[in-house]
């Protein structure tokens, strides 16, 4: 079989697998390195439920052939918690009520992280917008809205103090 | 009342292991040795199977079992009510997510490549697709009974007699589309098996005890030795109400003595799974010209699909609600629940009232112009209050919270401000509206049928307790709601409590988790069993500080002598309850009150409990491309007591959205039985961008009968929503939607043929 060698940053550490080409990023994060936080909603790109952070942008991971990591940073939502303390979007989204069933959470998180990465004060269309490729069916988006302003809030405050 | 935990904002309990993806859903586990599991489906809608080769498959390197019918040892075939669905095809195919052959490998493309080797002969039969045309003596039959699987025909007082008392008669035909769960996590799980004999199955489900029988009854196994894990799962909505991937997992691990597993992929969960029931409906409605409803008479055709599953239920519950929360004295309703080649239609949040909401709220809207009324003052008028006759002739004598809800909602602002906000619109050529609607919502699985539920409530020796109550959480909450009432009820700590849900080792069966009554059944269990192990702490207590059982009182980590001061720990009491020989643990049961006789010509009917709720939208249609735009909501839910306000405001953001996507987006198309589409690009689902602002204005009338009050709250939520948007379209450009989803082609057209685009 016909397997290639990618080397890339995963959260933060470095990695490298040998696997068929053909693979993708979330097949490999999930089956090959165990990690299940990035979900499999649709499988082409339709629901962003597998959204990871390459170089820091919200990618489908379901949509990455592995070779495309190649020498790059991809971030999953086990990445994002630091020395056991949780990113401010996932404080924001446990206390304002925007996890439900959950399943849409890793991905909307990610999704909300490459925007306040790029954007750190969104109003609520740039929110909207930027989660408008994550589906949702449990909560409505309402509060995973309210969680993502709560999070650039906390973040601007403690850019403020720095 | 004031309480320390039912009624707060409680963040969900299980929310921070879902936020940093330590939670392992059913479809993230695996285990040494993991088979891969495949299912061979119909290729046809209908047909006649004359021959299955799998040989060639079975031969496959990688490949290490391939089952057919042959393979089922006990009953070959599954059902909610009749069992009427094979596991495995043997003679004949009737929808195309029939299940044919299961293959099982030791990688995804082995199986992949096998099921392409599988071979069925078919003779195609002819496409059963209308339930209108189904009906007729000369249809083709599905099933030997026929194609009608139910039909009800309920009367109360005289309709014609009503008619002639009407000063208006209002008359339609509606079409309510095929919609689907779309819960993001698909259908799938492992099972394994273990050496004595045991199977596990973990699959996301909403009954894990009755997945537990149907799993038992066609491997012929003892019940006991099948474990069933239905939680967490990424939402259910209904659609995991039915077995899908249960028998199929346990039949391999049964076989090949290995974990399997099997995930159904997005396209997979579309053919396969079940759907809202598409029902065509004729309505014809006699009012006074003062409002007062006089007569209903209703005809429903509902597409049942191929099998029955839960198809007889839900329209029975189209039937008890045609007519909605009102008074009215003379109605007949007829339905029919027709087989059909168009996949399966089953359980769905809502359960059948989504599309009698849809109705009978547009008559009322219809009603309201004709006769110059207030939309809000019509149906306040005709509302249901406690002690009223029901459409059906039963008497409503518990909490009835529809006039609660309307006069809330009419205190709304955006009810208020209804004619300023109209105003608003953002160009010229759109058109701004507002919509009403109002619904009740029977909770509870009606009469005639065991609605039971239990808890094993349990303290353990480091003083903490464990609830088990088998109500699995789908991702409503019900868990966190659990946590609530069993603090409140043991007055312990929040935190000293650990809830399971959804584990036939860790529960006791307490039913499922459907309509609306995971809350009621859970709470009201907890409540069944929580005196019992209060009594034997206080006794352990009692010897511990020397006092009297009486001289004892509760505090947040044990228990406290009201006259010496002195305390005790849970752990110490867990330990002397040890020592007395006082069993730690409490099995507790509970039984839904149920009406004494079922309403004759409606099986299941009434119900006992009801939910409310009215919902007004702000619309924006373009008149150009007729697309909608659903800018405010404001809902209004009565279920009884809240027990945790987030969670109900959660479930109301998600009913809104729900709701709407039934109104202007979501079908799943079918002809000849085929599915037109299979993916999230031609399935439209409403994303943050349509989501429109959302208020939830809780009022409360506290069900005696309820934990703490409680109703129920899940299904509620998403139903007036649909009419209230259709109805806001009218008020702003004039066009009578009858069919949904009301999308931008079809409001278009209207607009168009009434010269106004």
């Amino acid at each position: 079989m016909n397997l290639v060698e990618v080397e890339f940053t995963l959260n933060g550490k470095k990695q490298k697998v040998t696997v068929p080409p053909r693979l993708t990023l979330l097949e490999v994060i999930r089956e090959h390195l165990g990690l299940t936080g990035s979900k499999r909603g649709c499988g082409k790109g339709e629901c962003g439920a597998c959204t990871v952070l390459l170089d820091g942008q919200a990618v489908l991971a379901c949509l990455t052939l592995i070779s495309q990591v190649e020498g790059r940073e991809v971030t999953t939502i086990e990445g994002l918690a630091k020395d056991g303390q949780l990113d401010p979007l996932q404080e924001a989204f446990v206390e304002e009520g925007a996890i439900q069933c959950g399943y849409c959470t890793p991905g909307m998180i990610l999704s909300a992280k490459a925007l306040l990465l790029k954007n750190p004060t969104p109003d609520e269309e740039e929110i909207k917008t930027a989660i408008a490729g994550n589906l949702c069916r449990c909560t409505g988006y309402v509060k995973i809205v309210k969680a993502v302003e709560k999070a650039s809030r906390k973040m601007a405050e403690v850019a403020a103090h720095d | 009342m004031t309480f320390n935990y039912v009624g707060k904002p409680v963040p969900r309990l299980d929310a921070r292991p879902k936020a940093t993806g330590e939670t392992k859903y059913l479809t993230d586990l695996t285990f040494p040795g993991l088979l891969r599991a495949r299912v061979k489906r119909s290729d046809y809608p209908h047909a006649l199977i004359k021959g299955i080769d799998v040989a060639a498959a079975r031969a496959l390197p990688g490949v290490v079992a391939v089952l057919t019918w042959e393979d089922v040892p006990g009953y070959n075939g599954f059902g909610i009510v009749v069992p009427d669905q094979p596991v495995l095809c043997r003679d004949r195919v009737r929808y195309l997510g029939d299940a044919v052959a299961l293959v099982a490998a030791e990688t995804e493309e082995a199986a992949e490549k096998a099921l392409e080797l599988i071979k069925v002969d078919y003779e195609p039969l002819p496409v059963v697709e209308d339930p209108r045309e189904a009906v007729k003596p000369e249809s083709v039959r599905l099933h030997p009974e026929g194609n009608i699987h139910q039909h009800n025909l309920v009367t109360f007082g005289d309709v014609e007699k009503g008619f002639a008392e009407a000063d208006l008669i209002v008359e339609n035909y509606y079409v309510t589309p095929r919609q689907m769960h779309s819960f993001l996590e698909t259908e799938g799980g492992v099972a394994t098996y273990d050496p004595d004999g045991g199977i596990t199955v973990y699959a996301g489900s909403q009954h894990p005890y009755r997945d537990q029988l149907q799993i038992a009854r066609s491997l012929n196994l003892n019940p006991r030795l099948i474990r069933v894990v239905s939680n967490p799962t990424g939402g259910g909505f209904g659609g995991k109400d039915e077995i899908v991937v249960q028998i199929h997992l346990a039949l391999l691990a049964y076989h090949t003595k290995r974990p399997v597993k099997l995930w159904l992929s997005r396209e997979e969960s579309v053919r396969v799974g079940i759907k809202r029931h598409p029902e065509y409906l004729y309505y014809r409605t006699g009012v006074k010209r003062d409002g007062t409803l006089v007569a209903n008479e209703v005809k429903i055709y509902a597409d049942t699909g191929a099998y029955a599953t839960l198809g007889g239920p839900v329209v029975s519950l189209s039937v008890g609600h045609a007519c909605g929360p009102y008074r009215v004295p003379n109605v007949r309703v007829e339905a029919f629940c027709v087989f059909t080649n168009n996949g399966i239609a089953g359980a769905f949040r809502g359960f059948g009232v989504n599309q009698v909401t849809f109705a009978m709220e547009t008559q009322m809207d219809i009603i309201a112009r004709e006769l110059g009324l207030d939309p809000l003052e019509l149906r306040l008028k005709n509302a249901l209050r406690r002690g009223d006759l029901n459409p059906l002739g039963f008497k409503m004598e518990t909490s009835v919270g529809a006039v609660a809800s309307l006069k809330a909602a009419a205190q709304s602002e955006l009810w208020q401000k209804r004619e300023e906000k109209k105003k608003g619109a953002t160009l010229p050529w759109k058109k701004r509206g507002i919509g009403l609607a109002t619904a009740l919502q029977g909770n509870g699985l009606g009469a005639g049928r065991p609605d039971y539920g239990g808890a094993l409530l349990r303290l353990l020796p480091d003083g903490t307790y464990e609830i088990g109550i088998s109500c699995p959480d789908i991702g409503q909450g019900n868990s966190t709601a659990y946590a609530q009432m069993a603090a409140e009820a043991l007055e312990c700590a929040l935190e000293s409590v650990r809830v399971y849900t959804g584990d036939t080792q860790r529960t006791v069966d307490s039913g499922s988790t459907s309509a609306s009554r995971s809350v009621y059944t859970g709470g009201n269990s907890i409540l069944a069993g929580a005196p019992a192990l209060k009594e034997r702490l206080k006794k352990a207590a009692a010897h511990l500080l020397g006092v009297t059982e009486d001289d004892l009182e509760f505090i947040p980590d044990g228990l406290k002598s009201k006259s010496t001061g002195q305390k005790v720990n849970l752990a110490q009491v867990a330990q002397e309850m040890d020592r007395l020989g006082l069993s730690r643990e409490v099995k507790s049961t509970f039984l839904w009150p149920a009406a004494e006789r079922e309403i004759e010509g409606a099986p299941g009917l009434p119900e006992i409990i009801y939910a409310y709720n009215t919902q007004i939208a702000l619309v924006e249609v373009d008149t150009l491309t007729g697309k909608t735009e659903v800018l405010e909501v404001v809902s209004v839910p009565e279920t009884g007591r809240v027990i945790n306000p987030q969670g109900v405001e959660g479930q109301a953001d998600g009913g809104v959205v729900m709701g709407m996507g039934y109104a202007l987006m979501e079908d799943i198309i079918m002809e000849g039985g085929y599915y037109k589409n299979v993916n999230f690009s031609t399935y439209i689902l409403p994303t943050a961008l349509d989501a429109p602002k959302h208020n939830t204005i809780m009022v409360e009338e506290p069900e005696e009968t309820g934990p703490f009050g409680a109703k129920g709250v899940g299904e509620v939520v998403c139903v007036p929503i649909t009419p209230a948007i259709t109805n806001a379209i009218y008020d702003a450009v004039g066009v009578r939607l009858t069919k949904i989803p009301a999308g931008a082609e079809q409001v278009h057209r209207a607009l168009r043929a009434q010269g106004k685009s």
